[in-house]
């Protein structure tokens, strides 16, 4: 009986104590913004640092940009605008690229933001010592220079396009801070002092980041004034948290997104759904050095034998876009005249024929001199992945190919199969930068092992093309050779593009002020002007 | 009994010496190095700053060479810097020149393990103990049949499903136990009763499942142990003398039958260090299950050899304290160790 009675007590206690957060009821109601509050959402990996440079995950990139300013940004419709830089000049000859600073820029703790940083940025990410993947694009400027403090000169070789994203690309470290520190291992990974909107707060190893606004933000006070991102690899923990209302914001899956939230009336109350572009599509890509895949009709049949709206609808459960060119779909380089292959087995047996390919022994599977047509997807453990290439195979098996699926752990994928070019298909995928060149994935003399370029894609009118679109600074112009470009790419069919999957964002309701429907540029392009009212907080964390 | 001890542990060092080679032949015949991972589909890397790389961590050496360096500073107990950006030292804070302390890797992930797996270590034997002996005293009655049914059920079910299930139905549900971390958002504002009660909440759930799964294993080995000492002359002759029954159980008989629980713990003691991957991810704790995992993903090789050679360290030192302890516990094998 005691023993009844103890537990009985530690039930009640439990439940006593547990946090009760029942969900106020006016979360429909409007409310006016208003500043204060904190906001927490999920992360599945932690950062390794908060250098953006160094670091190179996609984590630190989260919470380094809430820290860090870059002279350029994209604007909500992805067009570039001013951050730390008023205003920017490029020179008649394309080759000098001038940013005139915004005055009274400050650092995080007081001391003035000049010119001055911006050189020692671009030293530093220059610099051979510094371990940072990132320095090639800012290695092409031959002479950078800093004439006063609220101007910043780099001039190129020969016109380079992507400068001025590669500007957006570069974070500004303060310089006061950083010299004479080793870049590379300096406590101020763990401990930054940056220009934008918040400051770090608190770094609890393995558990939470807490950044804290910025009073001496370059760019205006933000709403909220907390952010706390909590480290929580499992998708499913994360899921039970936004449940629970423990989290505010994170990124759903289309099981969840499509099945799960619309099921349950008491989270729909709770929780706001969007939907924004992905910056990333998977694709199929092929060997070219090997035969078959040397043969273009083959890579067509292939292309017109794989059903892109089932992929979408079966992996996806429709939340994603078919695509017919390398890039995000409703931006300008994307060429409105091209249309991905439609699904047409017909056709595809015939170019197989043409490719003379026929089931000449009768067991189903069709053969060329003897040889059966027949090999192996390698893909990583990527759920989308794997259920691509299941449903891909099922298609090819039905015009007559045998397809076997082969998955991989990531490193072993990558040292033992991409970099040794001993593989025949991938499934794999590509994340999109917002510039349009690709010169590193499509050029010819990107092949070499740990190179891009590893499906050995080459056609020298591509190459000329891309190499061409690298000097061209003028969008207009730009916009033609990437429209032609793209052309060329989806004829040769080097890759079958198959989806570009939605990113879907689920943030609770007491988050107010979010661009709905999103934008290009996605929901987050201005995460500063999202509030909290009052009513709405949570009253376990109280403001310090 | 020194001459024995000493022996034993200068056998140690070639035996640590081999299973570390091994490791690290092993580690390395899995394909890739921390330079195909880090970065590693990023158009903006290339493949000259990975080259960089390669040489700075002597990638490109053979690897008999790179476990030649390794060896090399382990002797002076160096266990070296983690391969990621960080390039935190992997077992213990360090100081640099100007003064700074980085916190080590493992310093960082031990504590939150160790008191998982004592915890739960604790909760086994708690429950194992009497779950044993109920069994063996109502050998193939129905409290015996229902305790191993109960057991089992607690070893089969994947301990993934049933804490993602306890984390619905308590943290979601009826929000009484926080789902997963270990500290609650206001928790540097508690005092130590209400931190502590935190920590308590935080680490239910976990240690729960963590002991569920090891119960089976404890609670047969006491009943077995019962049921051989139970039939022992001695316990008639207890029995005979007119003892009380529960002097005869708990005085005679567990005790005795206790001796090869003594070897079981002391082989449990490098599982002290080792975390589960599944749980620590659900549960966001950061601890030496996800280190290693992660570090094996990343092939960050520091990493990977640093927990390896704890655990087999510690694996060797399990296996020497059981045996000083059955001895200490036990004359009959004193006595044949002295000789």
């Amino acid at each position: 009986m005691p023993r009844a009675l103890c537990i009985g007590i530690l039930l009640a206690l439990l439940a006593a104590c547990g946090s009760n957060n029942a969900p106020p009821a006016n979360l429909d109601a409007a409310f006016p913004p208003e500043s204060g509050g904190t906001m927490v959402d999920a992360m599945s990996g932690e950062p390794s640092g908060l250098i953006p440079m160094i670091a190179g995950e996609s984590a630190a990139s989260a919470v380094a940009s809430h820290i860090f300013n870059s002279l350029l940004k994209y604007d909500r419709n992805l067009e570039l605008e001013g951050e730390l830089a008023k205003s920017w000049d490029v020179s008649p000859d394309q080759r000098t690229i001038t940013f005139h600073l915004k005055p009274d820029l400050k650092w995080a703790d007081g001391q003035a933001l000049t010119s001055e940083d911006v050189l020692f940025t671009w030293k530093l990410v220059t610099d051979d010592k510094t371990r940072t993947p990132y320095g090639a694009d800012y290695k092409l400027v031959e002479k950078a220079e800093a004439p006063d403090a609220l101007t910043f000169k780099v001039t190129y070789g020969q016109p380079y396009a992507p400068a001025l994203d590669s500007w957006a690309g570069l974070q500004v470290l303060p310089k006061h801070l950083l010299q004479g520190q080793d870049i590379n291992n300096t406590p101020f990974a763990r401990n930054p002092i940056g220009s934008s909107y918040y400051k770090l707060d608190e770094w609890k190893n393995g558990e939470r980041i807490s950044l804290v606004r910025n009073d001496h933000s370059v760019l205006g006070p933000p709403r909220i004034d907390r952010l706390v991102s909590r480290f929580i690899p499992d998708p499913a923990s994360q899921f039970l948290e936004l449940m629970a209302d423990n989290i505010d914001v994170m990124n759903l899956n289309p099981i969840q997104y499509a099945r799960i939230v619309p099921a349950r009336p008491q989270l729909n109350k709770r929780i706001a759904l969007y939907k924004e572009l992905g910056n990333g599509y998977t694709y199929l890509g092929f060997n070219l050095k090997h035969a078959p895949f040397d043969d273009v009709r083959v890579r067509r049949a292939i292309n017109y034998a794989i059903d892109k709206q089932e992929l979408i609808d079966g992996v996806l459960l429709g939340l994603g876009e078919p695509i017919a060119a390398p890039y995000k779909p409703g931006t300008r380089w994307v060429n409105p005249q091209l249309k991905p292959y439609p699904y047409d087995p017909n056709k595809a047996k015939q170019l197989l024929k043409e490719a003379g390919f026929e089931d000449h022994d009768g067991d189903g599977i069709l053969d060329r001199d003897g040889k059966p047509l027949s090999f192996e997807i390698l893909t990583n453990q990527n759920k989308q992945r794997e259920m691509s290439a299941v449903l891909i195979q099922r298609r090819l098996k039905e015009i007559g190919i045998d397809v076997k699926i082969r998955v991989l752990e990531w490193a072993s994928f990558l040292g033992r199969y991409i970099k040794t070019g001993d593989f025949d298909v991938v499934v794999l995928g590509w994340s999109l930068s917002l510039d349009p060149d690709q010169f590193s994935i499509w050029h010819s003399s990107q092949n070499k092992p740990g190179q891009f370029n590893f499906i050995n894609y080459n056609n020298p009118q591509v190459d000329k093309l891309l190499e061409q679109g690298r000097l061209e600074l003028d969008p207009d112009k730009r916009m033609k050779i990437y429209h032609e470009f793209s052309r060329l790419l989806l004829e040769d069919s080097p890759v079958v593009y198959l989806f570009e999957g939605y990113g879907l964002p689920a943030i609770s309701k007491r988050i107010r002020g979010i661009d709905n429907p999103a934008p290009p540029a996605g929901i987050g392009w201005n995460s500063e002007q999202w509030y909290i009212p009052t009513p709405l907080r949570r009253t376990e964390i109280s403001d310090r | 009994m020194m001459r024995y001890l000493l022996k034993r542990l200068f056998w140690m060092v070639p035996l640590l010496v081999g299973i570390s080679l091994i490791s690290f032949l092993i580690m390395h015949l899995a394909p890739g190095d921390i330079t195909t991972t880090e970065a590693a589909f990023n158009p903006k890397a290339s493949e000259e700053s990975r080259e960089k790389l390669r040489k700075l961590y002597h990638l490109d050496e053979p690897v008999i060479k790179q476990y030649g360096y390794w060896l090399e500073r382990m002797v002076k107990l160096d266990f070296g810097n983690s391969f990621a950006s960080h390039q935190r030292p992997v077992f213990w804070e360090k100081q640099d020149e100007h003064g700074n302390v980085q916190k080590g890797l493992i310093q960082d992930a031990l504590p939150v393990t160790l008191l998982i797996n004592v915890l739960s270590l604790v909760l086994i034997i708690v429950a194992a103990l009497p779950l044993g002996v109920l069994s063996a005293l109502y050998h193939n009655k129905p409290a015996d049949r229902g305790i191993t049914v109960f057991v089992f059920v607690g070893f089969a079910v994947p301990g993934f499903w049933l804490a993602l299930m306890m984390m619905y139905w308590l943290g979601v549900a009826h929000n009484w136990l926080p789902i997963s971390g270990l500290h609650s958002l206001g928790h540097e504002k508690m005092g130590w009763f209400g931190q502590l009660w935190d920590y308590f909440r935080h680490l239910a759930i976990p240690v729960f499942i963590s002991a569920l799964g090891g119960l089976a294993g404890i609670s047969l080995f006491v009943k077995n142990g019962m049921l051989d000492v139970l039939h022992q002359d001695y316990i008639t002759t207890a029995r005979a003398k007119g003892l009380p029954e529960n002097t005869v159980v708990y005085r005679h008989a567990l005790r005795n039958a206790m001796l090869p629980l003594i070897t079981l713990l002391g082989l449990s003691i490098p599982g002290l260090i080792g975390g589960s991957v599944i749980a620590e991810s659900l549960f966001a704790i950061p601890g030496m299950g996800k280190l290693f995992y992660d570090a094996v993903l990343m092939r960050d090789f520091p990493v990977i050899m640093g927990i390896l050679t704890i655990g087999a360290a510690l694996t060797l030192v399990g296996n020497l304290l059981a045996d000083v302890a059955y001895a200490w516990a036990d004359p009959r094998v004193r006595r044949g160790v002295m000789h």
